[in-house]
């Protein structure tokens, strides 16, 4: 599978996560836009995101620096960021 | 900590070396229960307003009149201040803290903001009453006995007259802040605010920048006010709002920035999310410093162990104390003494955690 497919799936298993985890309404992990910026456009903030990250640890086991968090503004970075640690883990 | 190790409920739990994922935190039912009660409370956003630079009474160490800001001109005009809480609920502030001076001096200011923005905490010496249709939560600051209080806020019978104006006031938390002088003076003071049925809570007197008086703390009187914390935090359990987490964290030896980093703008530089994104602290000329950012102003930052900042500071910190049970226990412990301390209808509950945790990566004390 190509890098660019594993993103994708990662991308719908992360918006998935997002609307599970933020009560996000009105939205599914097909339909939520991977490039919104999470914190000025969907208006999550630092515990929304440290409770995401949490799950994201759990569901992919990776370890996750908070000092990260800043860069994890939109689901495609997020997702990028994934595939990067389980890249660097195998 | 011999003393406080050798306490049968409060010794320090050993923790195991495992990885804990976080479901397997939340599979404990009374672990996910309080969490799913604190998370609900994650949309508050807070800034502080110096309301007025005046108060009715003078205290040694009063952050306030420290600094610049006891100079701000007074903005008096209800108008601007409705517009400045507009404004602010359109940036995403959801709670404000109005302090400084003394806001009980401005209840009009005081009433509009309550208009404009329904939660929020006003921090009062108590002396003159809050009109009751300000349904903030109201922190009464008590720095000791009436003896003392005379002694370094000028004030005679103080606490008499603040349980007086407050007694039964939904709204009202007694703080009392521990300097190096008063410790033992507390038990005095907690049993006449829990004979009145009074909620109380705990402060730390953190030194303002270039303080150097006798009520600063000293690694003998963080240890003695932690026993303290500890004691009567079993004496009291239905009247005093803490946790031995909260008493673990205020009485460390080191102060709240080493042991947390602390994310207020004065000491966070960045502006990409949280608290070094959206907090503000207001002086009265409704002018804002990013460099001076924080909820207590011209504190010095390594002896900063103070109640208000400890709330935000601790409670952003919910990664790093996900790692294990009596962790996770302790840090919510903590979230829900701070809630129930700021947030008007909000309940504490029972303590998940009645032993003393270190905070990440430090030890115990």
């Amino acid at each position: 599978m190509s890098r660019e497919a594993d993103i994708e799936k990662i991308i719908l298993r992360v918006a998935q996560i997002m609307i599970d985890e933020l009560k996000l309404e009105d939205v599914t992990a097909e339909t939520f836009d991977p490039e919104i910026d999470l914190i000025d456009e969907v208006g999550i903030d630092s515990m929304d995101l440290a409770t995401v990250a949490l799950v994201l640890r759990d569901e992919y086991a990776i370890r996750i620096d908070e000092d990260d968090y800043p860069k994890m503004t939109n689901v495609r970075l997020i997702s990028e960021y994934i595939d990067n640690k389980l890249k660097d883990q195998s | 900590m011999d003393d406080v190790e050798g306490h049968p409920a409060t010794a320090t739990p050993q923790i195991s070396n495992k990885e804990w994922k976080f479901s397997e935190l939340l599979a404990d039912p009374k672990i996910r229960d309080r969490w799913e009660k604190v998370r609900h409370y994650f949309f508050l956003r807070e800034s502080t307003y110096d309301m007025s630079n005046r108060c009715n009474i003078r205290c040694e160490g009063c952050y306030y009149y420290e600094g610049d800001k006891q100079f701000a001109r007074e903005n008096r005009d209800p108008e601007a201040w409705r517009e400045l809480m507009r404004a602010e609920k359109k940036r995403g502030i959801t709670y404000v803290v109005l302090a400084g001076a003394e806001p009980s001096m401005v209840n009009a200011l005081c009433e509009v903001c309550y208009q404009e923005m329904p939660l929020g905490t006003i921090a009062s010496n108590g002396l003159k009453v809050i009109p009751e249709f300000i349904q903030y939560k109201i922190h009464i600051s008590v720095w000791g006995n009436d003896e003392t209080s005379l002694k370094i806020r000028n004030a005679k019978n103080m606490l008499g007259r603040q349980i007086e104006n407050y007694q039964g006031d939904p709204r009202a938390v007694f703080v009392y802040t521990f300097t190096r002088n008063n410790i033992d003076q507390v038990y005095e003071v907690a049993a006449n605010l829990a004979d009145h049925d009074c909620k109380f809570t705990f402060n730390m007197f953190s030194a303002p920048r270039g303080y150097d008086g006798s009520l600063r703390h000293t690694a003998d009187s963080l240890a003695k006010t932690r026993q303290t914390m500890v004691d009567l935090l079993l004496k009291y359990p239905q009247n005093l709002l803490f946790s031995h987490y909260s008493a673990v964290a205020h009485t460390h030896r080191y102060g709240l920035h080493d042991l947390y980093a602390c994310a207020y703008p004065r000491m966070n530089p960045s502006t990409d999310i949280g608290l070094g994104r959206s907090f503000r602290q207001y002086r009265t000329d409704l002018s804002w410093d990013r460099k001076a950012a924080c909820c207590v102003p011209d504190t010095d930052c390594v002896d900063c162990r103070h109640y208000a900042s400890g709330s935000a500071v601790v409670t952003a910190r919910l990664f790093r104390h996900a790692t294990d049970p009596a962790t996770f226990k302790a840090w919510l412990d903590y979230v829900d003494t701070y809630l129930a301390i700021w947030v008007m209808g909000y309940a504490k509950g029972d303590n998940l955690c009645n032993q003393l945790v270190a905070p990440p990566g430090h030890e115990v004390f």
